[in-house]
């Protein structure tokens, strides 16, 4: 390929505020049909992923009770023009926003307005937000013409902003939020043809509102198509050398995932098969074309391997192709045959974009565990 | 648990029950001997956790003469594996920061204090799947994995224990941004100093230790590495803690050696899998514990 193919041309477009939920839908911890307003001194801010919390004192009898206001995540209140010292320490706020479900004193912050000034804090835009940049141009090459799928030499960027947020079989319209929750839980038998269990168990987790996620209780790894539903994407490192891809994410506990393509088995590098099943699986890749087709099969059920909560058992094998159709965009389609969970196999396919110039944002879900 | 992790695994599981700490460290047994009434010291002496040197690699016996340094078609002294060879990765050689030399170290008094109580109350963030930043990565079990991508001008350092992430050197030649948002591996750039690489990284938060034992910084920390591959089985590692917040005078360790071991490979290692103290986790698996603030 000529050097001119492998320079993309970078365009830097603003399509609005940078704004993509961290971690869970407000319905997995709040409850919309419980409206709050309270007022209270702040004592401290909680400045971690996936959720800044403020620290507020609210007076009451006997005695003022302390609260937590959970906010966005520090990667979308920096990119929205907020930082840590936009909130001083002993500012009165009020609060407007949803009591949590379990009654604990957490709200949601959907207004943040501190009382000495009457403006918005935390919410919304301060200043100019970060735009968002697009990439064009045809895609990437090596030396080879094989398609790069990370970025060209001496660049960087990640694959970000899915434009799907839960697995749905292809050709179904249903709607549902970028965390995979459905707009109507009487939607949930036609998102894939999923054997009796499967949907009860579906049905079950939507109509939780998603909140028995193990990815945003306990910050297990969101294996399978899972890892490309994330808000803050991934990056592909490749490594020709040593026949390897890895799978860096930006989201969960950004965590990592090696393709091989050096034509080994699908068996754990430690002890064979003993150390099957695990949450990335194993995985094995060739090129078809221009097509990444990466094989993976040894899945645990410890996760959930959708953000929607479509269940998956250890019978999970999936294809994954991957084609990068120009600079800017990668198609991925994943087909999926697990016959304990679901009565055939199926097909789900969605675009991710490129973001140039830029890193994942660091993004761990430990950040604020005790 | 499986293989060569099952006896590490009840080692650990010993030095962790003797210990009242939660421990998903084998490495860290070292200093839990005398608790487990030396199980925690086998388990350390047979390789950070990996039982006996039955694991993969090379065993720890005498040590066979080494070829020399690899090296790219530049002259720069490879760092991870060797194109055209089989992956490898490095054994965790890095202990202790101080190295016994406690009374040399220009410790602040509160720094001290801190370090002293982290004896008793080895209630470290990495046995919570917490990432473990700079130094702390060379003594996480099961080693790391220096992953070089030279047209990428970037060195990636994976280390095999924690909750499977990666650290990001870069290699470019760039310089600190400002404001640098504080994170556990915090934000590295590497230049070479004839066959060193060095690599200085800001932006570090508190929310790890620097060593299993507990060498206490603050975001203040400028912490430099000093890598140098002396021979293909040996990286020699030095660092120098450069903390106004946690002490009067930066300071520069011993050196250590890290250990080459062929065939190493990363695999899924997920901290959170089997990490269910309730007291230490966010709850175990069976209940939400509803108490704690923030989550879930």
């Amino acid at each position: 390929m000529t050097k001119r193919a492998v320079v993309a041309v970078m365009l830097t477009v603003a399509v609005g505020v940078v704004s993509l939920g961290a971690q869970h839908t407000l319905a997995a911890k709040f409850d919309v049909t419980k409206p709050l307003t309270l007022t209270g001194t702040v004592t401290q801010i909680d400045w971690a992923n996936p959720y800044v919390h403020i620290l507020m004192k609210v007076p009451g009898q006997p005695l003022p009770a302390l609260w937590a206001v959970e906010v966005e995540g520090p990667i979308v209140l920096t990119d929205n023009g907020w930082s840590q010292a936009s909130l001083p320490i002993g500012e009165t706020i009020r609060v407007e926003g949803y009591a949590a479900r379990d009654g604990s004193r957490q709200i949601s912050g959907r207004s943040v307005v501190m009382t000495s000034t009457n403006k918005p804090v935390y919410v919304g835009t301060n200043g100019t937000p970060k735009a968002r940049r697009v990439a064009t141009g045809p895609t990437p090459r090596w030396p080879s013409g094989q398609p790069r799928l990370g970025p060209p030499p001496g660049e960087t960027g990640y694959w970000g902003y899915p434009t799907r947020g839960g697995l749905l079989e292809d050709g179904v319209n249903v709607q549902m939020d970028r965390y995979g929750l459905l707009n109507n839980v009487a939607d949930a038998s036609k998102v894939a043809p999923m054997q009796p269990w499967a949907l009860s168990l579906y049905r079950e987790r939507q109509r939780t509102f998603l909140q028995r996620d193990p990815m945003y209780l306990w910050c297990k790894p969101p294996g399978g198509p899972r890892q490309f539903q994330q808000p803050y994407g991934f990056q592909f490192v490749e490594q020709p050398d040593f026949k390897r891809v890895f799978v860096l994410m930006g989201s969960a506990n950004r965590n990592r995932r090696i393709i091989y393509t050096d034509g080994r088995k699908q068996v754990g590098q430690v002890n064979g098969n003993d150390d099957n099943p695990v949450f990335y699986g194993q995985a094995v890749a060739r090129w078809e074309g221009d097509t990444f087709v990466v094989d993976t099969r040894s899945f645990n059920e410890e996760f959930w391997f959708d953000n929607g909560g479509l269940p998956h058992t250890e019978q999970l094998h999936l294809i994954e192709r991957f084609t990068r159709t120009d600079m800017g965009t990668m198609r991925y389609e994943v087909t999926i045959d697990d016959p304990g969970a679901y009565t055939r196999a199926w097909k789900s396919t969605w675009n991710l974009n490129w973001v140039p110039g830029e890193e994942t944002p660091y993004f761990l879900c430990m950040d604020n565990r005790p | 648990m499986r293989g060569p992790f099952t006896l590490a695994a009840c080692l650990t599981f010993a030095v962790a029950t003797t210990s009242g700490a939660f421990a998903q460290d084998a490495g860290a047994g070292q200093g839990r001997a005398a608790g487990a009434g030396g199980q925690g010291r086998a388990a350390g002496a047979g390789g950070q956790g990996r039982a006996g040197g039955q694991g993969r690699g090379q065993g720890r016996g005498a040590a066979a003469p080494s070829a020399p340094t690899p090296r790219w078609p530049d002259g720069k002294p490879i760092l991870g594996s060797v194109p055209g060879q089989s992956v490898g990765g490095w054994g965790a050689g890095v202990t202790t920061l101080p190295q016994g030399q406690l009374d040399k170290i220009p410790f602040q008094p509160w720094a001290r204090a801190a370090y002293d109580i982290r004896q008793i109350d080895q209630f470290e963030p990495h046995t919570r799947c917490k990432a473990s930043g700079v130094s702390r990565q060379f003594s996480t079990p099961y080693g790391t994995e220096f992953v070089e991508v030279p047209d990428l001008k970037r060195m990636y350092i994976m280390d095999n224990g924690g909750p499977n992430s990666y650290r990001i050197i870069y290699l470019d030649g760039r310089s600190f941004p400002q404001n640098i948002p504080l994170t556990n591996y915090g934000y590295s750039i590497g230049h070479w100093e004839g066959d060193t690489l060095v690599i200085e990284t800001r932006g570090l938060n508190e929310k790890f230790w620097l060593d299993t034992r507990g060498t206490p910084h603050t975001s203040q920390l400028k912490f430099t590495e000093r890598l140098t591959r002396t021979d293909m089985n040996t990286m020699r590692y030095q660092a120098t803690i450069d903390d106004p917040g946690a002490y009067t005078a930066p300071w520069t360790t011993a050196d250590f050696n890290l250990r080459w071991r062929p065939g190493d490979e990363l695999f899924e290692y997920i901290c959170q899998q089997y990490n269910e103290g309730p007291t230490l986790m966010l709850g175990s698996q069976e209940e939400i514990d509803n108490t704690r603030f923030f989550v879930p």
